[in-house]
């Protein structure tokens, strides 16, 4: 049996505040002297007496001591007596410190077509110094997302990072769903804004792979300043009617780039001319579903080309 | 009757392109792991099975009547959800191609039925499904599957059109 015991009013508060510990010498610790003067140690600061000490009607000591403002995130409060030229550690509790989640922010999302699934990420708001929980949140709903149809099966990141994916099982494509964070620890919980959005109009599509298509000059005739060239949908995302730009730039430092719109997402053929400015030009092409609403697909990579 | 929205037309033609999509896709695994590759040679089991094709005579082009090819579109797509669930553990090779297929007919019905809804036109209560075919042996299973899909994809196929009409 210890001899000494400490209770904690709280042991997580909030970075600041105080806390309140008290430590109990049972009377039938024989080896010290009857009314030892109890002593407190904050991590390794000074050691020092309580606020008060008493003696309980079971013959047992209690002091109290209030820390009015935690500003360690962790530390170690000890209860200790003086024995012979230094003292004795009867007990010792872990203080923690920290702050109750702020509302996670900046909450997106993009629907994979190769995964099938719907990936979401946020920013997890400022540090708590405390053990918190991100679950990302969602439900079915119908168009306008004011009212809740089903719920779906809460996201829970792997290994604290801030993003989640949603596995196809769980979706309706081409329904609205409400999708949001929760954060929690236990000083508190907060939630991030909420998203109504339907998977498909987030789909995060690749762009199409460009090529230049060497003509026949036998077939096609030279014309100076030209390129003949092609581009096919990303596969996975062929059944989505998309349209396309173009952009080109000559390749000298600081010139700009030129962009052509409203193109088809598959070209067997395209001419593009007017290039007359540099010998070489930069190329890329980039889509997005249309007319249905969607994101813009990242740019092609580079092609470097020769015009004729 | 009322035209349909112009989104609920664009996102229905783009659901059965993924479908049809997703469609050959299975039939070509289905093809290339157990030879069947020709649904035609399947008629005669498909009866036995029960695995006929839905109708949709109310999309055809030449008696295009909107509201009724909504409710046939509906009832043909549940009947395939249920056709494919039957089919479920065909093989490990086909599973996931299947499952996504089935996540995208149930999701498309879902669309469909919507749209019902909102043109007051859906029946008080969602249609249950009807006795599904029982395989005797994984043959039966895998052969149903073709004749499901090629069905299903015929049944697109008519239901794009219908869609292509309207928009």
């Amino acid at each position: 049996e210890s001899c000494g015991h400490i209770r904690i009013s709280v042991p997580i508060v909030r970075l600041g505040d105080p806390v309140t510990a008290s430590c109990i010498i049972s009377p039938n610790c024989s080896k010290l002297d009857q009314e030892p003067q109890i002593l407190w140690r904050l991590q390794d600061g000074p050691e020092q007496p309580g606020d008060r000490q008493r003696r309980l009607h079971d013959g047992s000591q209690e002091s109290t001591i209030t820390l009015p403002h935690v500003n360690h995130t962790k530390a170690f409060l000890s209860c200790l007596v003086p024995w012979a030229n230094s003292f004795q550690v009867l007990d010792q509790a872990e203080l923690q410190a920290g702050y109750p989640p702020a509302s996670p922010s900046n909450l997106s999302c993009l629907m994979y077509l190769t995964t099938n699934s719907l990936v979401c990420q946020w920013e997890p708001g400022p540090e708590t110094y405390l053990p918190t929980n991100f679950t990302l949140k969602s439900f079915r709903s119908r168009a306008d997302c004011k009212y809740q149809k089903d719920s779906i099966t809460d996201c829970v990141p792997k290994d604290r990072q801030n993003t989640c994916s949603i596995a196809r099982k769980h979706l309706i494509l081409y329904q609205n769903m409400v999708v949001w964070v929760q954060a929690e620890n236990v000083l508190g919980t907060s939630e991030s804004p909420k998203l109504c959005l339907d998977p498909m109009d987030v789909v995060k599509l690749e762009p199409p792979v460009l090529q230049v298509l060497d003509m026949n000059p036998e077939l096609v005739p030279r014309q100076p300043g030209c390129l003949w060239l092609s581009w096919k949908p990303w596969k996975p995302g062929e059944f989505i009617a998309q349209e396309c730009e173009l952009r080109y730039q000559p390749q000298f430092g600081g010139a700009n780039w030129t962009l052509v719109s409203h193109l088809p997402s598959s070209e067997d053929q395209f001419k593009l001319c007017g290039l007359h400015q540099a010998p070489v030009y930069t190329l890329q092409i980039r889509c997005i579903r249309s007319p249905l609403p969607g994101l813009w697909s990242s740019w092609s990579p580079s092609l470097q080309l020769r015009p004729t | 009757p009322l035209p349909w929205p112009q989104s609920f037309l664009l996102k229905s033609l783009e659901q059965v392109r993924k479908i049809q999509t997703r469609n050959s896709e299975l039939l070509e695994q289905l093809c290339a792991t157990y030879k069947l590759c020709h649904p035609e040679e399947l008629v005669l089991l498909g009866h036995s099975l029960g695995i006929l094709q839905a109708p949709l005579s109310r999309c055809s082009i030449q008696a295009l009547q909107p509201t009724k090819c909504l409710s046939q579109l509906h009832s043909g797509l549940f009947l395939y959800q249920g056709l494919l669930q039957a089919l479920a553990g065909i093989s490990p090779e086909v599973a996931p191609t299947l499952d996504m297929l089935q996540l995208d007919v149930a999701n498309f019905a879902t669309t469909i039925w919507q749209q019902m809804e909102t043109l007051g036109v859906a029946p008080t209560v969602q249609p249950t499904q009807s006795t599904l075919p029982t395989f005797t042996s994984a043959f039966q299973r895998r052969a149903g599957g073709v004749l499901t899909v090629s069905h299903l994809q015929t049944f697109l196929e008519t239901a794009h059109c219908a869609l292509n009409h309207l928009v």
